[in-house]
């Protein structure tokens, strides 16, 4: 077991190399840089002030010198300037990785709180029409575009109350804060909270067929003892390692959500740092995202290893 | 992942007792009622794509500035965008964009997938512990990221789209067939097969193929409706399916949401088509799902 | 809400301007504008976007500029800035500015004729710091330098007489920048003279600029601050102005649907239509055949029916004209009689039969259709106009499909000529001919995309721009227009005209006619809360 822990974690660091080497190369084969998109808003581009532009910002180098670069910089700490607002990478990053990190968690937070219980509810209750109804609820939410949902909720709230729910300037307290997050984070976490309804049901109507809920049962144990204490317990540690893995994905729905609603976090951040070609910005920050899911992974692995004696490691 | 299933004796329990086709049809109907809304809204979907230019009234690209922003009613019975094309016509030929882009990249990612996993799994050793470390690396990123790396470095077209969606399938389906396949390499009837002297490739593709089936129909159904969302989701950020192809996403986007107020049927009547057709797809999955993997059967 | 026209409005602000100081302004507050995007830096010199213009013009003061008052942007309503006055000398060749004495930068150094110098050497590319692009080096064609006499005074010395060049300086392009400060500065945390300082610009969120308390013009700015958030999607901004979260909406955001949507939902916002001052055309790839034989182009500009294009795109606001914006806006424009003599402005039916006959004696008919690609940026405002053009194509042979090319490549793909037919929005800074004949249609021009160069309307050109008499000069200009149109040049499609919208609270702000670059200084605006 030991052992096992020890190669997994090189095995991570290998792939987080590799990870390295993928968005790196992936980033150079896109058309355009950002001498291109400087230019654009001058309305040309002048081959001479291009090529100066290239060697100011290191573009010029051999493909090998510029990885070395980023790869020695970022193990000494230093990420780099971005290339659009000229200033250091950390500072662009940095104040964005929280805001992003609330939304997730409260996202979180509203699927877990609606995804459980319903899910317990639709096991316990199955193939009655509340089951039906239950599933056919968790399906359209797997079914209705993120933004769609999210303009209809902003054109919602400013017809009937004359506000509208987007970041314009920093909260000033946390209530303020948490007002602000919560109907994105609602938005998007109703889709989480049907993917996470649908296994929590799953996984309590396997649970509920073993033997020792029958036994419990048999020793007349009661119909809600048996359902929350022992079927629930039981089943939510699929659901648990799912809402882990489900917390680092959540960053795709975000992007069109910060979109909607204006919110200036990490993930519509990444979108436009894309079509500005700002290198420095999209290589930290994937390479941010992408160590956030692989240690998650194997967190995951870890507890799979633990839980399931079926699996066997050589 | 387990479970060993055959398919015929399931489906034959299923339906025990009922003979003609059509019979065990309904039967299959009467047995998932949601699974059969599904297979017919996708069908729906099929229909549409295939026959879009008998079926739609008007061509989807024509533009006429009489019908800018017309109401539903008249010669548009769903309305028209600002440029004044139909939208039922637009709609109608969305749907080939939709299944091509949910069909062909789900068939894409699958099949590169199964390739890998397979592979992975029944050959394990150094061939396994790259694939492995290539799958952790395309899947450390989330999907939407994955998919608008690619779609800005391969350009905006519906070739490109498509590819750019079915390329974060393949680590998902190779982890599960990989994973399978594992698991499957540990039942006696393999165990057999390699004690009477069959071949690795032959085990392989005789025992263990067949029996990722199941789980194979089951991620691509699922798979379906969730290409057809991130089309939706690319088209919005503007990085999906270029103008004119009237692409469901992109009739949702930017312009349309503009006009929303002045013309809410430019938002209501594709919003529904596309969720439409991934509520059919999900049904439809859960429903393959509940048969071909009865351990979670209802 | 109250539609102004902006005629109407021209009208009402051109009244208000002469009392505008008998009402009681109120001081403080902060203004809040939303924007479309980040700008791609804040140095005004190395940009050629109103995205930078509209929040940084204020931070920075000109030579001279155009009267914020007045709505039409004209030599008559240039009034001092940092000069106190100029004068020209007897050959019209030598341009002297008396300078404002006792002005101070924001980081409290002086204001001198030295800095005069230094920005216009930098961007006639003759001093030493250079900035990282120059867009506008063709404006200054005729400039051969500047010398400057005591800390006070600074000549401008040109080639040959322009009356136009101070219109040239009078543009909200024009800044004055400091010696002291490098290039590079200039974009990140630029330092000016303005009623405003900068304090900060976060990338997708916000830009922030306050009161300047030393500004060396009395009493001013009103305004305490003025807050920029920044929200890229369109639908978004206007539900937050229509819930009252912004005084302005950017200049011209407001399209003529989405107006009627903000006059049903917030009855009491003011929204002024006005010429944007960006003109949507075709650009046509000249070495490409078939595109190489000018009676293709010809038969192209003579299809585009321009008229369904602006009721389809703006239910009939856009304005048809030639290169020079069309009036009442535009003051160089050719009338609609004249337009109508133009190829392409004429009866349709008409002008397609010619088209197809055109079409045919190149070889192409119902039964040879010309296959081509229309390549444009991947934005609505590109893409929608193009879809149309696509359209129409088909009425004379011509089978297009539409090539969208991201932003990042579209400038470079232009350049290489690694295109059939493009469809280009143009802006133009000052309208001026000098300005705008220059820039898209002069030989050698980088922004002259499709390299069209006719040395006998060059000759032109450069003829116009010494012309005194202005009546004459104005006659000059609209022939050259109407010949550029016959050339097939550039051929134009629509002149855009949008809402700019504000809440009725915000005072002592005037829209611009015929620019949305010029009039941002913000110095007497003022909220009435």
């Amino acid at each position: 077991m030991g052992s096992y822990i020890v190669r997994r974690f090189f095995l991570m660091l290998i792939t987080l190399i590799g990870m390295s080497i993928v968005i790196f190369a992936l980033l150079r084969l896109v058309p355009g840089n950002i001498a291109d998109i400087l230019f654009d808003s001058a309305g040309f581009v002048d081959p001479s002030e291009k090529a100066a532009l290239e060697e100011e910002l290191g573009l010029s180098d051999p493909i090998y010198v510029q990885y070395w670069d980023w790869i020695w910089g970022m193990m000494h700490g230093d990420l780099g300037y971005s290339y659009v607002s000229e200033r250091p990478t950390i500072d662009e990053i940095a104040p964005r990785i929280p805001i992003t990190a609330k939304l997730a968690v409260l996202a979180l937070f509203f699927s877990v709180v609606m995804g459980v219980p319903l899910g317990v509810i639709s096991a316990v209750k199955q193939n009655t029409p509340i089951d039906y109804a239950l599933r056919v609820l968790s399906l359209s939410g797997l079914s209705l575009p993120s933004f769609w949902l999210a303009l209809l909720i902003l054109m919602a709230f400013v017809h009937w109350f004359g506000t509208i729910p987007i970041y314009t300037s920093p909260p000033d307290t946390l209530w303020d804060e948490l007002l602000l997050y919560s109907i994105p984070a609602a938005a998007v976490g109703f889709r989480s909270s049907a993917l996470i309804m649908r296994l929590t049901r799953s996984s309590m109507l396997e649970v509920m067929r073993q033997d020792y809920i029958r036994t419990a049962r048999a020793k007349g144990a009661s119909d809600s003892t048996v359902n929350y204490s022992h079927a629930l317990s039981n089943a939510i540690l699929p659901v648990i390692t799912i809402i882990g893995i489900e917390a680092a994905f959540l960053i795709g729905g975000l992007i069109v959500t910060e979109t909607v609603f204006n919110i200036p976090g990490v993930a519509r951040f990444i979108v436009e740092a894309i079509q500005w070609r700002d290198y420095p910005i999209v290589q930290n920050l994937v390479m941010f995202i992408a160590v956030i899911v692989v240690v998650t992974n194997f967190l995951v692995d870890l507890l799979y290893v633990a839980l399931d004696p079926r699996i066997k490691y050589e | 992942m387990t479970k060993i299933v055959n398919h015929s004796v399931e489906l034959a329990k299923a339906g025990a007792g009922v003979e003609s086709r059509l019979g065990k049809a309904w039967f299959m109907a009467r047995t998932y009622p949601l699974g059969a809304i599904g297979l017919l809204l996708f069908l729906g979907l099929v229909f549409c794509g295939l026959f879009a230019d008998l079926l739609a009234p008007m061509d989807p690209v024509t533009t006429s500035a009489a019908s800018s922003l017309a109401a539903p009613g008249g010669i548009h019975a769903l309305g028209a965008d600002m440029m004044g094309r139909d939208m039922l016509s637009r709609i109608i030929h969305g749907a080939r964009i939709s299944l091509a882009v949910g069909v062909g990249s789900t068939i894409i990612g699958c099949f590169f997938g199964v390739i890998l996993g397979l592979a992975s799994g029944y050959l394990l050793g150094w061939f396994d512990l790259i694939t492995q470390r290539f799958i952790d690396i395309m899947q450390a990123l989330p999907l939407l990221v994955m998919a608008l790396v690619m779609a800005a470095a391969l350009g905006p077209s519906l070739e490109n789209t498509v590819i750019a969606i079915s390329i974060p399938l393949i680590p998902h389906v190779a982890r599960v067939i990989r994973s399978n396949t594992l698991s499957l390499r540990e039942m006696p009837f393999v165990e057999a097969a390699k004690a009477i002297g069959m071949s690795e490739s032959r085990i392989a593709l005789k025992h263990v193929l067949p029996n990722t089936l199941a789980p194979l129909i089951v991620l691509a159904t699922a798979q379906l409706g969730s290409a057809i969302l991130t089309e939706a989701s690319l088209s919005f950020l503007g990085l999906g399916i270029p103008e004119p192809h009237p692409s469901w996403g992109r009739m949702l986007s930017e312009s349309a949401a503009e006009y929303v107020r002045a013309a809410p049927w430019l938002v209501i009547f594709p919003g529904i088509a596309i969720s439409l057709a991934v509520f059919g797809a999900n049904l439809l999955g859960d429903a393959v799902r509940d048969i071909l993997d009865p351990r979670q059967r209802s | 809400m109250q539609t102004r026209s902006w005629l109407a409005g021209a009208a009402l602000v051109a009244a208000l301007a002469m009392p505008i100081q008998a009402y009681a302004q109120k001081a403080g507050g902060t203004l809040r504008v939303y924007h479309r995007d980040t700008p791609p830096s804040a140095s005004i010199h190395e940009e050629a976007t109103t995205s930078t213009n509209m929040p940084f013009m204020s931070v920075y003061n000109n030579l001279v500029m155009f009267d914020q008052n007045i709505p039409k942007n004209g030599l008559e309503t240039i009034v001092p800035d940092l000069a106190e006055s100029w004068s020209w000398d007897d050959g019209k060749t030598k341009l002297t500015f008396k300078l404002r004495d006792g002005v101070k930068w924001h980081d409290g150094k002086p204001f001198t004729s030295a800095d005069v110098k230094c920005t216009w050497d930098m961007l006639l590319g003759v001093s030493t710091t250079k900035m990282r692009k120059n867009p506008r080096k063709d404006w200054y064609w005729n400039l051969k330098g500047v010398s400057v006499n005591g800390a006070n005074e600074a000549t401008f010395e040109l080639g040959q007489p322009q009356p136009s060049f101070l219109a040239l300086l009078a543009s909200g392009y024009s800044p004055v920048y400091p010696c002291h400060v490098a290039p590079k500065d200039m974009r990140t945390n630029p330092i000016g003279t303005g009623p405003f300082k900068f304090v900060e610009l976060k990338q997708n969120e916000s830009i922030k600029l306050v009161k300047n308390q030393d500004y060396w013009k009395e009493g001013r700015p009103y305004l305490d601050a003025i807050d920029w958030t920044i929200i890229k999607s369109r639908s978004t901004r206007i539900l937050a102005f229509i819930a009252d979260e912004f005084d302005l909406t950017f200049t011209t955001d407001v399209s003529i649907p989405l107006m009627k949507d903000v006059a049903a939902q917030a009855p009491h916002a003011i929204c002024e239509k006005v010429p944007t001052g960006v003109s949507t055309n075709l650009i046509v790839n000249r070495e490409a055949a078939p595109f190489d034989n000018e009676d293709v182009r010809k038969a192209m500009n003579l299809a585009i029916n321009r008229d369904e294009f602006i009721t389809i795109l703006s239910e009939g606001e856009y304005q048809k004209g030639g290169a020079m914006l069309p009036p009442p806006g535009g003051g160089w424009g050719m009338s609609a009689e004249m337009l109508a003599t133009v190829p392409g402005y004429g009866d349709k039916p008409t002008e397609i039969a010619q088209a197809q006959a055109l079409m045919q004696a190149a070889g192409f008919g119902p039964d040879k259709r010309l296959a081509a690609k229309v390549s444009t940026r991947n934005i609505a405002i590109y893409r929608d106009p193009a879809v149309i053009l696509i359209d129409q194509l088909k009425s004379i042979y011509i089978d297009a499909e539409l090539e969208v090319v991201e932003t990042s490549n579209w400038h470079a793909k232009v350049a290489r000529k690694d295109y059939q037919i493009g469809l280009n929005l143009t802006g133009v800074g000052v309208d001026d001919p000098d300005v705008n004949f220059f820039e898209n249609y002069g030989c050698g021009s980088q922004r002259n995309y499709t390299g069209y160069c006719n040395q006998e309307i060059q000759d032109l050109f450069v003829k116009q721009s010494g012309m005194t008499d202005q009546a004459e000069r104005l006659k000059l200009v609209q022939q050259i227009d109407k010949k550029l149109q016959e050339d097939v040049a550039r051929p134009l499609i629509f002149h855009g005209v949008n809402a700019t919208c504000y809440q009725p609270r915000l005072k002592g702000f005037s829209q611009m006619v015929n620019s949305s670059y010029n009039g941002w200084r913000f110095e007497d605006a003022w909220l009435d809360n």
